[in-house]
């Protein structure tokens, strides 16, 4: 535990430094969002494109932020050194998919503060509904991508092979997300949500669990 | 002989090929609702069995591979996955052949053809994984992660997209279900056509798995060769 917050303290301090991943990420949910508004039907504003387009806007901000993050570590051989601690790799696990999921959230809040600019929604009481759905997905996606981005940094191209596999995998939660936020910016109640709600969790669940076990096989140099 | 029984089962899975090719053109009746198109149904069905066993073979595989680490499990994950595409395409295939005419259109979003969908891009990253990985065990490795987790996933893909499809039905209804077998001579048409491409999955998976230890072996003699003459 104490090492996770200590490799977990190093990711944060880093990033609180040089800015760089919350950067990319807010700009690059930015970016999507504004080709999405470009992209859709000229009428398209509320709830359910809105959701749509914040959710498309995570994964793609995600995968890049896994990617960096996993990147910079191999650069500086920085893997190398925490492989060789007396860390253990789930820990190590546990402690990037922690700076994912903290990144992304962060991230998050800007993407939907974006999000109801764009869409024309109001900022209401129904933003603080999505906020539980939003984590529970950046929570799933922080598990998978750190897997995942592990697995794939060891091949030719990292960057085709992290989406391809990525995208797959992501689709119930996906689908469960995007629903359980457009009924939450749609202002119905927790019962309608449920059962996105339970996929979701059982999603974040198998993925952290499967991460946690898994790591240890794909963590590794070149 | 290991290619002596392998032949045995490639003939064993012609003949049953050829008793479903009768039975489904000539024997079963036609169904009364859809017409002569449903017998792709008994093509479509079996195909759609084999692609799942495969992917859970590819899992369990990938399994045995990472707590035994003996090559032997690596090659056939490998062998299942690649045979298992094939199979998976051809029920995306069968699947729209069977569609245009029913439905109207080669490709709607209702819940099987988006998971079956999603499986052929799951079997397409395990192997565009294999392909721009080298061949070490490292790769090994990684790909049997892949495996497990993308099998893990597949269950609750499979509920999240039905539950898609509940809530948004799909334009055209779709008939889930068996789509009512009532002869017996259409179960027995079924029965048959699953121990058909059952067979012929094994047949090829077998060739594909023993191409692939054949390939081992002879890196493994190539080093050998080149350690000997480095020696001299």
């Amino acid at each position: 535990m104490a090492a996770m917050l200590a490799i977990l303290r190093k990711d944060l301090r880093l990033e609180l430094r040089s800015g760089l991943s919350t950067t990319a990420l807010v700009s690059l949910s930015l970016l999507i969002l504004v080709v999405l508004v470009f992209a859709l039907p000229a009428s398209v504003a509320g709830a359910e494109p809105a959701a749509g387009a914040l959710w498309v806007a995570m994964i793609f901000s995600g995968m890049l932020g896994a990617t960096r993050a996993l990147s910079a570590e191999r650069e500086n051989g920085c893997i190398r050194a925490l492989l060789q601690s007396p860390v253990d790799p789930a820990t190590l696990y546990a402690a990037k998919l922690a700076a994912a999921f903290i990144f992304m959230a962060v991230a998050e809040i800007a993407a939907i503060l974006m999000m109801v600019l764009f869409f024309n929604l109001d900022f209401d009481l129904r933003i603080i509904r999505l906020a539980p759905v939003i984590l529970l997905g950046a929570l799933g996606f922080a598990a998978l991508a750190t897997l995942l981005a592990a697995i794939s940094g060891h091949t030719r191209a990292s960057d085709l092979l992290l989406p391809m596999l990525a995208v797959p995998m992501f689709v119930p939660a996906l689908i469960a997300g995007v629903k359980a936020s457009a009924a939450a910016l749609a202002g119905e109640p927790i019962a309608a949500m449920g059962a996105w709600i339970k996929i979701l969790v059982a999603f974040d669940v198998l993925f952290v669990a499967s991460g946690y076990l898994l790591f240890e096989f794909v963590a590794g140099e070149d | 002989m290991a290619s002596g029984l392998r032949t045995w089962l490639g003939i064993a899975a012609g003949a049953l090929m050829l008793a479903a090719l009768f039975m489904v053109f000539v024997y079963v009746p036609t169904e009364a609702e859809e017409g002569i198109v449903q017998r792709i149904f008994y093509f479509h069905v079996p195909i759609a069995w084999v692609t799942f066993a495969a992917f859970g073979l590819v899992a369990i595989s990938g399994v045995f591979y990472l707590w035994m680490r003996q090559q032997v499990w690596d090659e056939l994950g490998y062998a299942a996955a690649e045979t298992g595409m094939v199979f998976c395409t051809l029920m995306l295939v069968t699947g729209s052949i069977w569609a245009k005419p029913i439905w109207g259109t080669w490709w709607t979003w209702d819940s099987r053809l988006t998971t079956c969908l999603i499986l052929w891009l799951l079997y397409g990253g395990y192997l565009v994984l294999r392909v721009l990985a080298d061949d070490t065990p490292e790769t090994a490795r990684l790909a049997a992660v892949v495996g497990i987790v993308g099998a893990l996933d597949v269950p609750i893909i499979i509920v999240s997209v039905r539950l898609w499809r509940t809530i948004h039905p799909a334009v055209l209804v779709t008939r889930q279900g068996s789509h009512g077998l009532e002869d017996p001579r259409m179960i027995a048409t079924l029965l048959v056509a699953m121990a058909a491409f059952t067979a012929f999955f094994c047949w090829l998976l077998w060739l594909r798995f023993a191409t692939l230890r054949a390939g081992a072996r002879v890196a493994r003699l190539k080093l050998r060769l080149a350690l000997a003459a480095a020696g001299d």
